[in-house]
């Protein structure tokens, strides 16, 4: 299980315009203290198509974490308007926050957002080339979409030892010539097919 | 009966695969497949049990969800306290959740579900040792120990009180694990598996009891699980799947024989689940009829494949009710409330029902008293320990034992054995606020939160703490605490009764297939109060709803792909290690079930003894051949089995010759005068000095001749300081304390100095020879070749004992000296080849048999369950010294599991109170207070209050004084009143003893005064 559980993520000065940093309010708990720092990341998603649009806004380190329940504000700038293609800037659009420990994502937080004109005239008759002063963004910050990921919160060694003390009977469905790291994903297939009785 | 299925209770339409109700029926968890995750659910029991409750939407429906586990939930279960939560699941892991405080109700952050969670259950531990996916997890009766079993054909089993300590692993089914019940009354742990077989363990050594496969051989390995389930009398098994006559049944196994005559038959797929009903009942006492005697009887409800579920009274022959059509897939659990009148069911379609019974239904379950007689009639055990259900009914009479009382749950709550007031007990957030409220800090957080840059440039936050955990979630309580371990402390709570052999085994009348096509003769009709499926969905529809225009949606559902492209492509990055939890199990000390190290022990020390043995007869005989002519020959022929031959005997010379090295030659049959060997004379020889490690005897003899005399040099060094003395004939033995050297002399003397080499008395002139010397404080020892013993106290230059013949202890038997040691208060000990060892009191002026290996008192008691944690550890002294470290309570008492209790329980106290007397007889005031505690908690927990009161009187002593009383204020230098006082919170535990805790407390109360 993941030793930090994010509680909470609030999405300050919203909505707000388009060039104002994003600022997230994270709430999160710790299990038990962290030797190493996590890593948080702001990502704008500056077009649904390709992910080379990718922008990340910022990334910071938050630590020391001991034990407990923590809360910080993470600030970033708003994205490089030039790496938006002009047609994705106005419209439905994503900021993922995402978490790493050790290099490993365990946490993934998306949040819809919607770039506006506030101006009636224009949300009517929107210019070819945006004009990003106009622009509103509206973060939808009801409804996050989170998605965790199971990642290894110890020191690295502890992989070598789980393979090592793997039981060697689950694995003799197994082809002798499979090696242990491809037996487990391999080793869970007969739960699975038992999940359809 | 009514019938209830809450569609409110749903895993947004995913299989659940298990249900448990709390032990208090507010609540109950559901555990199964969450969105891409597992997902266990704990649920309000009220909106199920009244309609009004359910309508009132003030009333929360769901308490808390937790999707923390990584792959579907296959178990939840209720600690027996209610204080915890177990889950398992396919992520191979156990979890175990606990209640915690936090600061009102939250969501789970990102869950699709806007519903708050009204309770927050935090996951206090992470059980990881299985390598496979965990199929069912059991709390044993008073939460002593979690089992968990998995498809790695495992089943583990935790040390409850210590997270996350294995105490054994179970090895031996060959197939998936899919189903443990524990023997409600602590003796047994049950087991069905996919490998045909249905295991019965013992909870004292972990061994199998039983292999059971013939009702099984038919079986295939088609249900997801097997959960088996232990009759509250304690009296039957029922299994899961079996087959007879190649139809599916559930076997009924009886607890005596493991006889397997009897099964549930019926359903027409595989039996899933077997649930007993925890109370007992007897029949409803009409109106006007007149009373007759009726047998009590059990209630078992079973789940099967076919997605019905049967109801049985043991009483009768027929099923109570069997519902058809309940589910659309199979059953794959089943849990009871506790007053055994209301029924959850849940199926692999993701729905549950609840059964309400009357009592008219299934009768009228027996109270807790009524059990408690039962019990003691069928197990033979006394309920001494009053458990806490128990306590509720009994008054508590003084203040003095109230306050006791609330103390020790106080220290016990971290345990917590009282099941109520969850929210008073859940660990604390610490607020680190500083009196701030939340809201001022979230305003500033921005400016306040302190940001740094790394050397390489990076934005560094320390985020603001604003809550510390409280550790000590699982600090180990007070181990005697709650008298627990079974074999001895059976218990009430979950331990009621049937009230006698004959009687229950024909209450339980059925038969084996008797009827193959049991038709549902109360086949009622369903109030489903379902109020429609749109409820249900209507709640994660919403969410997609909110986002603005239609024409919007296309980018969206691309975006949408994207995020959970990472989490599909997951499951391969998921081997991630499991293996962090893994305690060694030789860490497990006081969970007192490592039999198999310490009958190792056993067997080495045994075999120590033969080789002692052993190179005594081949002395033996190579004195004889010695004697004989043939020897040159034999030698030449075969050197290099005689220098083999040798070696063992040579060995043991450069060590302290004790009474081991020993000349045969001189071994007399006891018919003539006894005598013991004495060492031989060697040039020279150095010893430690025992008490000190780094002080050094060296001896020389013969170092050099003045004058037709020769000299012998006795050299004693310590930290670099040292001295020498010359003495004028060869020295034999040398040997010291903390504050003497003693040396005799092949001349019969014997010459003591002090560790300063000063002579503290003219050599002493010995009667005989000298088999064994040793010091001990300022005491010395002598064991003459003539099998007399001598003590003297060298400070006070007076004779503790004057050359007492070993005699008594020696005649009529070919045992000869193993071993003597004196202890530091100066009593002589001589252990026997024979086994037996003796201490020789100089007041009594009588030996007295202190150890016996091969006595059975020895191999039959049974006392761990009276053990703490510091005691499990042993006591240190001259007691444990001559029995042995592997003095293992109980060593033997698994193999005689047909004693019957009340012997054991003799045994057990014989032995105690030989143990506390030994103590007493060898001075050895540690050891005497370490078994006087035993002692206590023994006749606490098994109840005998006379040998209490006597214990308690001899301890306080008259409270006037009165010149007549002999009493001894102390004893081995204890204050017996401290002793009181130290026995006075044992005898606290038992609320039946509560006036004997009174008198006494108010006694030494009163005395502290004066």
């Amino acid at each position: 299980m993941a030793k930090v559980q994010v509680l909470n993520v609030a999405v300050l000065d919203n909505p707000s315009p388009f060039g104002n940093p994003f600022q997230f309010e994270i709430t999160f708990e710790c299990m038990e203290d962290l030797p190493e720092d996590l890593e948080w990341k702001i990502i704008y998603v500056g077009s649904a198509e390709s992910e080379e649009y990718d922008q990340v806004l910022d990334s910071v380190l938050v630590g020391p974490v001991p034990a407990g329940r923590h809360m910080f504000v993470f600030q970033a700038d708003a994205p490089n308007t030039g790496l938006i293609p002009e047609s994705d800037a106005v419209g439905v659009t994503v900021v993922l926050i995402t978490c790493t420990y050790r290099g490993q994502e365990f946490i993934r937080i998306g949040y819809y957002v919607n770039n506006e004109y506030t101006d009636p005239e224009l949300r009517e008759n929107p210019p070819v080339k945006p004009n990003y002063t106009q622009l509103q963004r509206n973060i939808l910050a009801s409804n996050p979409r989170v998605t965790r990921f199971h990642i290894n919160w110890e020191a690295t060694m502890d992989k070598m030892e789980d393979s090592e003390n793997v039981d060697p009977a689950p694995n003799t469905m197994l082809p002798p010539t499979s090696m242990p790291s491809k037996a487990q994903p391999l080793g869970l297939m007969p739960d699975n097919s038992m999940d359809c009785l | 009966m009514k019938l209830l299925k809450p569609s409110w209770v749903n895993h947004n339409g995913k299989p659940i695969f298990s249900v448990d109700i709390h032990p208090d029926g507010t609540k109950f968890a559901t555990g199964g497949q969450g969105e891409d995750s597992g997902k266990v659910v704990i649920w309000n029991m009220a909106p199920v049990l009244r309609e009004e409750d359910e309508k009132n939407e003030n009333i929360p429906k769901l308490l808390c969800q937790m999707d923390n586990h990584l792959a579907c939930v296959n178990c939840v279960r209720w600690s027996n306290n209610g204080l915890y939560l177990a889950s398992g699941g396919d992520d191979k892991l156990v979890m175990v959740w606990k209640r915690a405080a936090f600061i009102g109700p939250s969501t789970v952050f990102g869950s699709s579900s806007k519903l708050a969670n009204v309770e927050q259950w935090r996951c206090v531990m992470i059980l990881r040792n299985h390598t496979g996916d965990v199929m069912d997890v059991a709390w044993s009766p008073h939460d002593v120990w979690l089992a968990s079993c998995s498809v790695d054909n495992t089943i583990v089993i935790w040390n409850a009180r210590k997270f996350p300590e294995i105490v054994m692993t179970l090895k031996g089914h060959t197939g998936l694990v899919k189903g443990l019940t524990w023997d409600p009354v602590g003796k047994y742990i049950a087991s069905q598996a996919d490998d045909h077989s249905l295991k019965v363990w013992r909870t004292m050594d972990w061994q199998m009891e039983t292999n059971i496969t013939k009702p099984f051989s038919e079986c295939g390995g088609t249900t997801h699980v097997l959960r088996l389930s232990w009759s509250p009398d304690g009296q039957y098994l029922v299994s899961a799947h079996a087959m007879n006559n190649s139809g599916p049944t559930a076997q009924i196994i009886e607890r005596d024989g493991w006889k397997t005559n009897m099964d549930f038959v019926g359903h027409r797929k595989a039996v899933t689940v077997v649930k007993f009903n925890p109370k007992i009942f007897k029949k409803k006492q009409k109106n006007g009829s007149t009373p007759k005697p009726s047998c009590p009887y059990c209630c078992c409800a079973v789940g099967s494949k076919d997605r019905s579920l049967s109801v049985w009274l043991t009483s009768l022959k027929r099923p109570l009710v069997v519902i058809h059509d309940l589910f659309d897939k199979s059953i794959m659990d089943i849990t009871w409330t506790l007053n055994g009148l209301g029924l959850l069911v849940c199926s692999m379609d993701g729905t549950v029902a609840f059964l309400d019974f009357s009592q008219d239904e299934l009768g009228d379950p027996l109270n807790e008293e009524e059990k408690n007689a039962i019990h003691q009639n069928i197990y033979g055990k006394s309920l001494a320990i009053t458990m806490e259900s128990h306590l509720s009914s009994t008054i508590i009479e003084n203040p003095e034992m109230l306050k006791y009382q609330q103390e020790r749950q106080g220290n016990q709550n971290p345990n917590g054995a009282q099941g109520s007031g969850p929210e008073n007990q859940t660990p604390k957030l610490t607020n680190v606020l500083n009196g701030e409220s939340l809201e001022d800090i979230r305003k500033n957080l921005l400016k306040k939160q302190v940001e740094t840059r790394t050397a390489d440039g990076r934005r560094r936050i320390t985020p603001l703490c604003i809550a510390q955990l409280d550790t000590g979630d699982f600090s180990p309580a007070l181990f005697n605490s709650v008298p627990i371990l079974p074999g001895s402390s059976a218990s009430t709570q979950l331990t009621p009764q049937i009230s006698s052999d004959s009687s229950t085994a024909n209450s339980l009348g059925l038969r084996p297939s008797h009827d193959p096509t049991t038709t549902s003769p109360n086949k009622t009709a369903e109030e489903n109060k379902d109020s429609g499926p749109a409820a249900v969905n209507s709640i994660g529809m919403k969410s997609n709803l909110l986002l603005t225009s239609a024409s919007k949606m296309e980018p969206m559902k691309a975006l949408d792909s994207r995020f959970t492209e990472r989490s599909k492509a997951t499951p391969g990055v998921t081997s991630v290690p499991l293996t962090i939890g893994i305690t060694p199990l030789d860490r497990v000390k006081d969970s007192s079930s490592v039999k198999e190290p310490k009958v190792k022990d056993e067997t080495s020390s045994d075999s120590e003894d033969k080789i002692m043995a052993k190179p005594l007869s081949m002395a033996k005989r190579k004195g004889e051949m010695e004697g004989a002519e043939v020897v040159e020959k034999r030698k030449k022929g075969r050197p290099r089995k005689d220098a083999k031959m040798m070696m063992p005997i040579s060995q043991p010379f450069p060590q302290t010759p004790v009474s081991a090295e020993k000349e045969p030659s001189r071994l007399i049959t006891p018919v003539a005068v006894l005598k013991l060997p004495t060492p031989s004379i060697q040039k020279s020889f150095s010893t430690q000095v025992s008490t000190d490690a780094i002080a050094y005897l060296e001896v020389e003899n013969e170092v050099s001749v003045v004058s037709g005399a020769r000299l012998s040099q006795l050299k004693w060094s310590r930290d670099g300081r040292e001295w020498d003395t010359l003495l004028t004939s060869r020295i034999t033995i040398a040997t010291g304390s903390s504050d003497i050297v003693a040396v005799a002399c092949e001349d019969r003397t014997l010459s003591v100095f002090t560790t300063c080499g000063r002579r503290l008395i003219p050599s002493i002139m010995l009667p005989a020879p000298l088999a064994a010397l040793h010091c001990s404080g300022h005491f010395v020892m002598v064991l003459m070749a003539s099998a007399t013993l001598s003590v003297w106290d060298v400070q006070k230059q007076t004779a503790l004992v004057k050359n007492e013949s070993l005699n008594p202890i020696l005649s009529g038997t070919d045992a000869t000296v193993s071993q003597s040691f004196l202890t530091q208060q100066g009593v002589a000990v001589v252990s026997l080849s024979n086994g037996k060892t003796y201490c020789f009191n100089s007041s009594l002026e009588t030996w007295n048999l202190i150890a016996d290996k091969q006595d059975s008192l020895v191999q039959c008691a049974d006392f761990r369950n009276c053990l703490t944690s510091q005691d499990a550890l042993g006591s240190m002294g001259p007691l444990a010294l001559t029995q042995g470290r592997n003095l293992s309570a109980g060593r033997l008492a698994s193999r005689l599991s047909s004693t019957p209790h009340h012997l054991q329980q003799g045994m057990t106290l014989a032995f105690l109170e030989n143990q506390l007397s030994s103590a007493l007889m060898l001075l050895s005031a540690s050891e005497y207070r370490h078994w006087l505690l035993i002692y206590a908690r023994f006749l606490v927990n098994e109840g005998y209050e006379m040998r209490l009161r006597e214990l308690c009187q001899d301890l306080l002593g008259p409270v006037h004084k009165s010149s007549s009383s002999s009493w001894e204020p102390t004893v081995l230098g204890l204050r017996k009143r401290d002793l009181l006082t130290e026995v006075l919170p044992v005898i606290g535990q038992n609320l039946r003893f509560q006036r004997l805790f009174t008198e006494y407390q108010d006694q030494l109360e009163l005395l502290r005064l004066k």
